[in-house]
């Protein structure tokens, strides 16, 4: 293990207090916004779930697979439905389109151990599509092409509201981001980066290749899942043009641009490509002309993208794969 | 009826022929994936669209900009974009594609909006019956117009030098330049040429389908759904399994049902991925990730 110098321990400090300090202020925020900012900032935080979740397979694992909008279409769905055909209550619901994306997301795993590279990212695009395609045509489950209206979330016997959703979205986050932040740095994480390296060297090392594949889609696939449920919430609406092509495509844009393999960048990533077409909806066609320029620049500039970049000026921003010892 | 699907379905397969051709050129001889090929698509259209009603000109010279245009368009974003990243990671260069075609469905929606524009058929005219089969004129133009472009790439790459240096460029790029062949240039012209095969189909198919900015993005997966049925990389694979699938398509909305069309490619891609990866005429390799 690397010795914890003096300026480590620093580092650890300080990212430690900016981190409360963080979520000290997440926690004030709602008290200085606006009805529509808040609904933003709801979207944000569904969106950095998402671009965690994807960061697991495409950065951490090195696979080029792009079924993520449908984990997060599979949460989302499983969520609304159960909401509406069982009434259930939402946390229930919840849990449900968790596991269902986690379910959905380890069986995506199956083909990657048998297909790599520019194959497998055809063949979970087409699972994607496919998906969408049951939300259309199971239309006595699913009502088909027109979506359906998530119920109303009653606590304590009021209507949440976009105040009260953001304290759940922020819990949830929190939870994604802290549980998949261990989970990377234990022999897991470690296994990932290995396979992502070289999958021969990772084998030969004793690394169950297969399995450690089919961990990692789970996981992206639970915490993409658990996206899904938030976004059911989010708007109350649920249809299935939102998980297509392009859907697909943003996600990969939130993640390549705040950096593939850094958890910092998902959510900055996130952050930026939820905001940008909000203030450019004024205007068709500039979201994508936006979008467009800002990959450009990430490739031709910071090929890391925005997290790599920050990681490479600020010792806070580096994210290692092991656990820096906690008595230095 | 049997036949009259086989008919349709070889028109719309020659479409697919023609992305899916575009597509493996370019995989061919750069290693790239182009995921903005369904844009090339959508903008030869527009190009057509574009000199038509604004520029006022008759058919001919517009299909003649527009392809001019394309290659233009294609050899620049090689130029421009592509080749200062030869050296990124190869996720880069994918990534370059999706940033292209975002940023080419971006341009087209600034200047049309949410708007869709149909285009006049190239020949019009009423059905031809032979038999029981009736085909439509502008059917018969695609499928004669995929047959001319599969000819002439056929003796283009067999029979020709250049075309012989081309595949060994693509082969072995590093050797290639070794014995003094200019790799970038060849590259740079294929991107032209893949760009420039794009917009054939997408201007053929213009008048059947409708004009917008969005038209693009299906044609890909049915392209990727082609190029792996056939043989991912394989230029005669490209052909078959366009025509294949094309048929496909038709024999199961024909007969099983009209709903399942839509999801054909995707089925198709995931069955062949998995049964046969390598497709009907392709060689399996997996080195390129």
């Amino acid at each position: 293990m690397t010795p914890a110098g003096p300026s480590a321990h620093r580092v650890r400090k300080q990212r430690r207090y900016g981190l409360i300090a963080l979520l000290v202020l997440l926690c004030l925020l709602p008290l200085v916004l606006n009805d529509y900012v808040q609904f933003v900032i709801n979207t944000m935080l569904v969106y950095c779930l998402v671009a965690v979740g994807f960061n697991v397979v495409i950065g951490y694992l090195g696979q080029l697979a792009f079924a993520n909008a449908a984990f997060f279409g599979v949460g989302a769905y499983a969520t609304g439905l159960s909401m509406v055909h069982f009434g259930l209550p939402y946390p229930v619901a919840m849990l449900i389109g968790t596991c269902a994306g986690g379910i959905v997301g380890g069986a995506v795993g199956l083909p990657a151990l048998r297909v790599k590279g520019y194959y497998l990212a055809i063949i979970t695009l087409a699972v994607g599509e496919l998906m969408r395609w049951f939300y259309v045509h199971l239309d006595n489950i699913t009502y088909g092409s027109g979506g359906f209206n998530v119920p109303n979330i009653h606590v304590f016997g009021t209507t949440l509201t976009d105040r009260g959703k953001y304290y759940v979205f922020l819990a949830a986050v929190v939870l994604g981001i802290t549980s998949t932040s261990l989970l990377l740095r234990s022999r897991f994480g470690r296994a990932f980066a290995a396979i992502r390296t070289n999958e021969l060297a990772a084998a030969s090392l004793g690394i169950a290749v297969n399995r450690t594949k089919v961990i990692a889609f789970a996981w992206s696939g639970l915490i993409v899942g658990l996206a899904g449920a938030l976004y059911a919430a989010l708007n109350g609406r649920v249809s299935p043009d939102t998980f297509g092509l392009s859907q697909m495509l943003m996600q990969f844009a939130i993640v390549v641009i705040g950096g593939l393999g850094s958890l910092a960048g998902s959510v900055i990533g996130a952050v930026v490509l939820t905001a940008a077409p909000e203030l450019l909806r004024d205007f068709p066609g500039f979201e994508e002309i936006v979008f467009s320029l800002l990959l450009i620049g990430v490739l031709f500039f910071m090929p890391k993208g925005i997290g790599g970049l920050l990681a490479r000026k600020f010792p806070l921003f580096r994210e290692r794969l092991y656990r820096e010892p906690t008595d230095a | 009826m049997f036949f009259q699907l086989i008919v349709s379905g070889i028109a719309v397969g020659s479409v697919y022929t023609l992305v899916a051709l575009g597509m493996t050129i370019l995989y061919r001889s750069t290693t790239v994936v182009n995921f903005c090929h369904g844009e090339f698509f959508m903008v030869g259209a527009f190009a057509v669209v574009v000199s038509q009603q604004m520029f006022g000109w008759s058919v001919a010279p517009s299909i003649v900009f527009a392809l001019s245009l394309m290659f233009v368009v294609g050899a620049g974003i090689e130029r421009g974009l592509m080749r200062p990243l030869q050296n990124a990671p190869h996720i880069s260069l994918t990534m370059m594609t999706v940033a292209l075609s975002y940023l080419l469905k971006g341009v087209s929606r600034f200047f049309y909006g949410r708007e869709v524009i149909a285009l006049p058929p190239l020949i019009s005219g009423d059905p031809i019956a032979v038999g029981d089969v009736s085909v439509f004129p502008q059917d018969l133009l695609i499928i004669g117009v995929s047959l001319i472009v599969v000819v002439v790439f056929y003796y283009f790459f067999q029979r020709t030098r250049i075309g012989k240096v081309i595949q060994a460029a693509s082969q072995t790029p590093r050797g290639a330049s070794l014995v003094g062949i200019n790799v970038p240039l060849l590259r740079n012209l294929m991107w032209g040429v893949g760009a420039v095969m794009g917009a054939v189909a997408g201007i053929l198919i213009a008048p059947n389908t409708l004009v917008y900015p969005d038209m693009g993005g299906h044609m890909l997966i049915l392209a990727f759904a082609a190029m792996t049925l056939g043989g991912f990389g394989s230029l005669p694979g490209a052909v078959v399994g366009g025509v294949t699938l094309g048929i496909l398509e038709n024999i199961v909305g024909g007969y099983v049902s009209s709903s399942l069309v839509e999801i054909t490619p995707y089925l198709v891609i995931i069955a062949v991925l998995i049964i046969r990866p390598q497709g009907i005429m392709g060689e399996w390799r997996q080195d390129r990730a």
